[in-house]
């Protein structure tokens, strides 16, 4: 029975190395949210716009990330790179960790094609009239963008993010399939090198929970502060 | 290219049906992974977000505890407790059960969410009208509130049953040979053709997730959604 976990295990060796893959895992996830952003926006305004030669480009673009699994994508990038890259890029890549770098843009790129999906789904959501009201009123197009168009757009759009960021850090535990050294990797090292898979699997899970929920708490505070002058301006 | 060598005869059998006489794998292992997935986190889901909505309140915190904690834990995470932990006390499960369960477990979180919003969709009016009918609670969930709520989530339910296709595929990193380890181990026989390897995988996955997708839009007709699973109501 489970009489002999020993959690002692968690302040010495094997703490540290979870310690160590906890880092990885939150620059994984870091470096990866900022590109699905970026690309997650400009594929959203590119769908949302009706400029006829993008549509069935993006169209492809969010169906076929969002209908394969990010396990695959992160293969495929890994394994395909060598291939599709110049030698020069590659070479400039493992300085910082090729399969890092991989996993960082599998993951960007398949949650760039979900963040598509809700910031057009946003943008659709905001009446016509506020455009053609900030036009009356003689606004350019940096002041309709900035003061009109993304007050509106964060907040409708801020809850989803939130949730989809949390579904981007539970996928950086994927990238352990190409041997990124994240917080689940080093799990499963401590599993089959100390035999103490439950003590590290019970301390990852419980990393998970604890920065899913803070990053939920903080999309909480989030929405509340970018409706803070709704009733106002209502 | 390479694909002649990818798609030989022999690769596209074991693709299809993996080793079939000896082991059923390949795609036809990931469809009865993701089949048997979708029934049983339905069922859970139904029952969990049910008394999340419904119980008693230690039965609906129960239900929102496991709803919170299931949703912040990555699923590979899970598939790990299922299939490392239990030999260490003194259990071996397969490698089919362990993700069979790690996926129900996970999904029914999702899909708990869905049905809940699906009940408070259904009308104030046929719930009452359900009471005033003298129905007990399980007539009154049965006949009435799932039913409806049933046919207003099967947008969001196409959703989940992608995710969880999508899921069967870490089923590969504990060795389990579906699609995506069939694809690895042609990927290691064949050495130079990965990008073919995987653009297959991903081409296989897009089928299957656009097949769920058609599926799911029959059931938006609601004489059909009737029809199937709501026989008692004629």
């Amino acid at each position: 029975m489970g009489g002999n976990l020993d959690w002692s295990v968690l302040l010495g060796e094997a703490g540290h190395l979870l310690a160590k893959g906890a880092v990885v895992t939150l620059e994984l996830s870091a470096v990866s949210l900022v590109l699905a952003l970026v690309l997650g926006f400009l594929v959203g305004v590119a769908r949302w716009s009706s400029i006829g030669p993008l549509k069935p480009f993006c169209w492809l673009y969010v169906e076929f990330l969002r209908n394969t699994p990010p396990l695959v994508q992160i293969l495929f990038w890994y394994f395909s790179a060598t291939v599709i890259l110049p030698n020069s890029v590659l070479l400039a890549l493992r300085h910082y960790g090729f399969p890092f770098a991989a996993a960082a843009f599998a993951l960007g790129l398949y949650h760039s094609g979900f963040i598509a999906e809700i910031v057009r789904g946003g943008l659709n959501a905001i009446p016509r009239g506020q455009y053609e009201a900030a036009e009356a009123i003689g606004f350019s197009l940096p002041q309709t963008v900035w003061s009109i168009l993304l007050p509106q757009l964060l907040r409708l759009i801020a809850p989803t993010l939130v949730s989809e960021a949390v579904s981007l850090i539970k996928n950086t535990s994927l990238a352990l399939a190409i041997g990124v050294t994240e917080i689940t990797y080093e799990a499963r090292y401590i599993d089959y090198s100390a035999f103490r898979g439950v003590e590290a699997l019970a301390a990852i899970t419980v990393f998970y929970l604890v920065l899913c929920l803070a990053i939920a708490t903080l999309g909480h505070l989030l929405q509340r502060w970018l409706s803070r002058n709704r009733r106002r301006l209502a | 290219m390479n694909w002649h060598l990818v798609l030989s005869p022999d690769n596209i059998r074991r693709l299809l049906i993996g080793d079939y006489p000896v082991a059923l794998g390949g795609v036809a292992l990931t469809l009865v992974l993701s089949l048997l997935g979708m029934v049983l986190a339905t069922l859970l889901g139904l029952l969990i977000g049910y008394l999340r909505f419904a119980g008693t309140r230690p039965l609906r915190w129960l239900a929102a505890g496991y709803v919170e904690v299931l949703r912040n834990i990555p699923l590979l995470v899970l598939v790990f407790w299922a299939y490392f932990a239990p030999p260490y006390f003194g259990y071996e499960p397969s490698k089919f059960v362990s993700v069979l369960v790690a996926l129900t477990l996970f999904n029914a979180a999702y899909i708990a969410e869905v049905v809940r919003s699906g009940l408070l969709s259904v009308s104030v009016g046929q719930a009452e009208a359900a009471r005033a009918l003298g129905l007990s609670p399980f007539q009154q969930a049965l006949y009435i509130m799932l039913p409806i709520a049933g046919f207003n989530t099967v947008p969001a339910m196409t959703g989940r049953y992608i995710t969880l296709l999508k899921g069967t595929s870490l089923a590969f990193l504990i060795g389990l040979s579906e699609v995506t380890e069939i694809g690895r181990q042609i990927n290691n026989r064949l050495l130079i053709a990965p990008v073919e390897v995987y653009a297959t995988l991903l081409a296989i996955y897009f089928c299957l997730n656009r097949s769920i997708s058609a599926g799911m839009r029959l059931l938006e007709d609601r004489r059909r959604f009737n029809r199937l699973f709501c026989r008692f109501a004629r």
